[in-house]
């Protein structure tokens, strides 16, 4: 089929220009950039329409930091050259360093129709296709270069991982194989062809040929091929549970004695006796209880026998556990142990051992029980604290926090220089609705150990909560600014940022820090699409490549997704948001200082960029674009697009594939598309959260909006789409029941449930019900029976607050009354005067705390 | 990885982005170790490199321990002798390491305490400011050979 193409004419430099040219490829090879950008003005001088010179020019200014003089030469050079392979693979070469891989692969592809065997080209093509998922094209372009260089071992292994990649198991088994009988002359103790002989039993036991799999590792392992011990033993293990050998047992054992403490083993060796951890079973608590005598310091089998045990063994069990911990002061014990509270009876009894503890360990103890396991004598002092502080989280858990404070103020008496007792305080108010308290406190933590991070970290947290943003990010500078946090990704801070500002109400703001999640991580995996094939690490990267694609399940994504979708949907339903927040707001003193802090930290980097060039003319920038100057730090721009729904949708398109257990995404998803009149989305949306949850309140809300966004359609929607959906909305919501009835059942169903109340309200007001008649509703969330926690106090508050009832206050005070530790209903000129005492906690000038 | 990242980023001034820890996790995944509460979160971590070139300067192939960390909230539980004790036994079996080597700041007199008493380290030198911030390194070394 390929026919040689003449070459054309214009191309042809004189034999002084051609030879010119090569030395410009060399010095482009080995980044000789200010030599090579003289040796291409020669040629250019004589023939300045010289396309493929061009490009190499524009290709070198690329390199030097000149981008954009560099790419406006490319594109002349390709004009000028439309069918030299060099041309199109230099403007390949500059879209991919754009991260624009789908254009990139079209020059590739261009420039392979004119040089079908260049090696380098190919590579890149592989690359591109592999990081756009294109597994069919990858397949072909990995044969075209195996064929080319059959000698290279890495392009055997490459087209096994393609062939793999595009689903195709037995082809890359065969290619394995096949490579595997060329090979001569391994050398001993040769790494790279073990990991590829671990890649290939890996192949095996995914197809399911577990016995291929096990007789091709035993061969390995013993001719020691395969040097990773670790490993051998693992695949061993797994391998014999599958095929329901009698070694397997043995093999996980020997996993056990050499690491104890990993769940991984210990599930094997159970699930290889038909056994599980999930359910309460005497024969896996008998294996567990002889792990744990063999193993005298493996602590996996003790605390796993917890989760199975029940009743009076799990008294037996616990009971040392918890003594241990306490006497040892590991700060972890109750987290650790809070997870069995889901079993009422557990908790009941873990209560009773360690109040009994405290009374034990209790310095006036007057009577030491002599029935106590341990002789009180010999009993640091510091046990008593850890059992406080064990106490105190134990009740602020439950929800009792003034228990939890009387009992942290004892501990606190006891020692107040541990920073775990004033973080725990913290918690407790913050968690009892007194973030100002909490911020304070957790300050106060910190002033005690102003080394550790952790508790910085902490302290910067909780400030954001309060919603003290500059204070938190003062904080945070000693340590690292928020541009470093958000260049390495710190989650934590991204979304705590986000969710301040979007409680104090700057969309503009918030959405800048959602939307810097995860911007990057998928373009980091590029390179390795290469490296790993060079370095034979195959099954590693195998993993690498699953994660990245399923990298947008991850709760902080989700999260962002969810938070700046509901702000685009805010943006839509009221445009003004995105005015009002560019109409220069009003700013605070501290908002000047920080802005002013922000200009002066951008000048620098200005200035740093400024400087660098001087220092080398010839210094490679490569091709990566480097981060432009942010022309939007407020995130005002962000905010004024013209079409909020379709970002929306865009960010929670992956939700629809990876996060389809989460409710919120589906009310999320339905929200977008039922604005964006999708009416079948909507319906799909609407059907999976019901699926999941069909009382959900939320979803009560848009089953409702959902009936009246289609009758209030100004005409039927046509056929197929108009009879489907009116078929769905029947079962969703039944014709013949009103919504006024419907809202009401629902009430009356959850009345004791403040979410469910709060969204029948919602419900009735959107139903146009008087206002008073909404309110009276609203107010059921405080009755005596009333489930109400702080978190949805504030969600009614909210409420109150945007159908501007006057009963506000009435609502505030009573929260205000009922949640005794909380501050956050307090009146609005109260809560100014916390949040200054707040601040001021930071300075040396400490607060009193007020008396629990 | 992203576990790694985060507590890292929570408890350690020394940060790095997302690739370099991508790129030890793609060149050595044997000797890095994570630990993780009965959730499944990670707690801590241990992140280890292979110096593989350093032959050519005559120096024999070994291990290099660039970052662990455990959360203030998960001490005292050994984690940080366990996360090392796995790392350096697959430096050991896999790479053939014979020593391990790592940099820690002067003043952390309880991961000094943990690298020499416990685990058996010895300060081969000390390089001055080392850290960003300019408090000195100390440079300290065990052997794997066996005893």
């Amino acid at each position: 089929m390929s026919k040689v193409l003449p070459t054309p004419a214009k191309r042809i430099l004189p034999s002084k220009e051609a030879t010119l040219f090569k030395e410009l490829l060399t010095l482009y090879e080995t980044r000789q950039l200010k030599k090579g950008l003289k040796t291409s003005d020669q040629i250019l001088k004589k023939f300045p329409e010289h396309g493929e010179t061009l490009c190499m020019k524009g290709l070198v200014l690329t390199h030097m930091g000149k981008r954009e003089e560099g790419i406006d030469l490319v594109k002349k050079g390709v004009r000028l050259d439309l069918t030299s392979h060099i041309c199109w693979h230099v403007f390949g070469l500059i879209q991919k360093g754009e991260k624009h891989y789908e254009e990139a692969l079209k020059s590739y592809t261009q420039a392979l129709r004119f040089d079908k065997e260049n090696l380098n080209i190919l590579r890149d093509a592989a690359q591109l296709q592999t990081q756009l998922r294109l597994f069919d094209a990858l397949v072909e372009t990995r044969h075209t270069l195996l064929r080319i260089r059959p000698t290279l071992r890495q392009h055997w292994v490459a087209l096994a991982v393609a062939h793999h990649l595009n689903g195709n198991l037995a082809e890359a088994r065969k290619t394995l194989e096949h490579y595997e009988r060329t090979l001569k002359n391994v050398p001993d103790y040769d790494i790279e062809h073990s990991e590829t002989l671990l890649y290939h039993i890996h192949l095996l036991e995914e197809m399911g040929e577990f016995s291929d799999a096990l007789s091709l590792l035993d061969i390995n392992a013993k001719s020691r091929s395969i040097v990773d011990r670790a490993a051998i033993m693992e695949y061993r293990a797994r391998l014999l549970s599958k095929l329901g050998s009698d070694e397997a047992e043995h093999a996980w054992r020997v996993l056990i004695e050499h690491n104890s403490d990993c769940y991984d083993y210990l599930r094997g060796y159970l699930s290889n006796q038909g056994l599980s951890l999930d359910a309460t079973s005497t024969d896996a608590l008998t294996i567990l209880r002889q792990f744990s005598t063999q193993l005298p310091k493996a602590t996996a089998p003790r605390r796993l026998a917890l989760n199975i045990a029940s009743r009076d063994d799990f008294r037996d069990l616990v009971k040392p556990y918890l003594l241990s911990g306490l006497t040892k002061g590991v700060p972890s014990l109750f987290v650790d142990i809070k997870a069995l509270y889901c079993d009422d009876s557990k908790r009941q009894i873990v209560e009773e051992i360690v109040e009994a503890a405290r009374a034990d360990f209790s310095p006036d103890s007057t009577s030491p029980s002599p029935s106590s396991s341990s002789a009180p004598t010999d009993l640091e002092p510091t046990t008593y604290l850890w059992t406080l502080y064990f106490l105190a989280q134990h009740h602020s858990y439950l929800g009792r926090p003034q228990q939890a404070l009387e009992t942290i103020e004892l501990a606190l008496a006891h020692t107040p220089t541990l920073p775990e007792l004033h973080a725990c305080k913290a918690r407790t108010l913050k968690r009892a609705g007194d973030p100002f308290g909490a911020a304070r406190c957790v300050d106060e933590a910190r002033l005690l150990d102003g080394q550790d991070r952790f508790l910085n970290t902490k302290c910067a947290k909780y400030l954001l909560r309060a919603g003290l943003i500059d204070e938190a990010s003062a904080i945070l500078d000693a340590t690292s600014p928020g541009a470093d946090l958000e260049d390495m990704q710190s989650l934590l801070y991204l979304i705590e940022e986000a969710d301040a500002h979007y409680r104090n109400a700057k969309l503009n703001l918030a959405l800048k820090k959602y939307l810097a999640i995860f911007n990057e991580v998928e373009d980091d995996q590029y390179d390795f699409h290469g490296y790993n094939l060079r370095k034979f690490t195959l099954n590693i990267y195998l993993t690498l490549v699953k994660w990245e694609d399923r990298l947008r399940s991850h709760p902080a994504y989700v999260k962002a997704a969810l938070s700046a979708s509901r702000i685009y949907v805010a943006l839509h339903d009221d445009p003004s948001i995105a005015k009002a927040a560019s109409s220069a707001p009003q700013l605070t003193d501290a908002e000047k200082k920080a802005k002013k802090k922000a200009k002066k930290a951008a000048q620098k980097v200005q200035e740093d960029v400024k400087k660098a060039p001087a220092a080398s003319a010839n210094e490679d920038k490569g091709l990566e674009v480097t981060l432009p100057k942010d022309d939007d730090p407020e995130g005002i721009k962000l905010l004024s697009v013209a079409d909020p729904l379709e970002h929306a949708a865009k960010l929670l398109h992956p939700l629809s594939a990876l996060s389809t257990n989460n409710i919120d995404a589906w009310l999320a998803i339905y929200d977008v598309a039922v604005r964006r009149k999708k009416f079948l989305q909507a319906v799909k949306a609407l059907n999976c959260a019901r699926a999941l949850n069909h009382e959900h309140p939320e979803l009560h809300i848009r089953l409702v909006h959902f009936r009246q966004a289609v009758q209030a359609l100004p005409q039927q929607l046509p056929a197929p789409i108009g009879p489907l959906v009116t078929e769905a909305l029947a079962k969703l919501l039944p014709d013949e029941v009103s919504l006024d009835t419907y809202n009401g059942q629902c009430l009356q169903r959850h009345s004791s449930e403040p979410l469910a109340v709060l969204a029948a309200a919602k419900v009735a007001h959107a139903l146009e019900a008087p206002l008073q008649e909404v309110e009276e509703i609203v107010f059921g969330t405080l009755r005596e029976d009333s489930k109400l926690d702080v978190p949805s106090a504030l969600q009614v508050v909210t409420f109150l607050t945007s159908i501007k009832s006057e009963r506000l206050e009435e609502f505030r005070k009573a929260c205000d009354v009922r949640f005794e530790v909380s501050t956050v209903f307090k009146p609005a000129e109260e809560l100014q005067g916390l949040r200054k005492r707040a601040q001021v906690g930071e300075e040396e000038t400490k607060v009193e705390s007020p008396a629990a | 990885m992203m576990g790694m990242q985060a507590t890292n980023l929570q408890n350690l001034p020394e940060n790095y982005v997302m690739k370099f820890w991508m790129y030890h996790a793609m060149t050595w995944p044997q000797i890095s170790f994570v630990a993780e509460d009965h959730k499944g979160r990670i707690v801590g971590y241990v992140l280890a490199k292979i110096e593989e070139d350093s032959e050519e300067k005559g120096e024999p192939v070994h291990g290099h321990v660039n970052s662990i960390s455990v959360l203030r909230s998960y001490r005292r539980l050994g984690l940080a002798k366990k996360l090392m004790l796995l790392s350096q036994e697959a430096m050991a079996s896999v790479y053939k390491a014979e020593h391990v080597s790592l940099h820690v700041r002067k003043s952390n007199k309880a991961a000094i305490g943990l690298y020499r008493d416990t685990l058996g380290f010895e300060v081969a030198k000390v390089e001055k400011k080392y850290y960003g911030d300019g408090e000195d390194a100390l440079s300290m070394r065990l052997s794997l050979k066996d005893p």
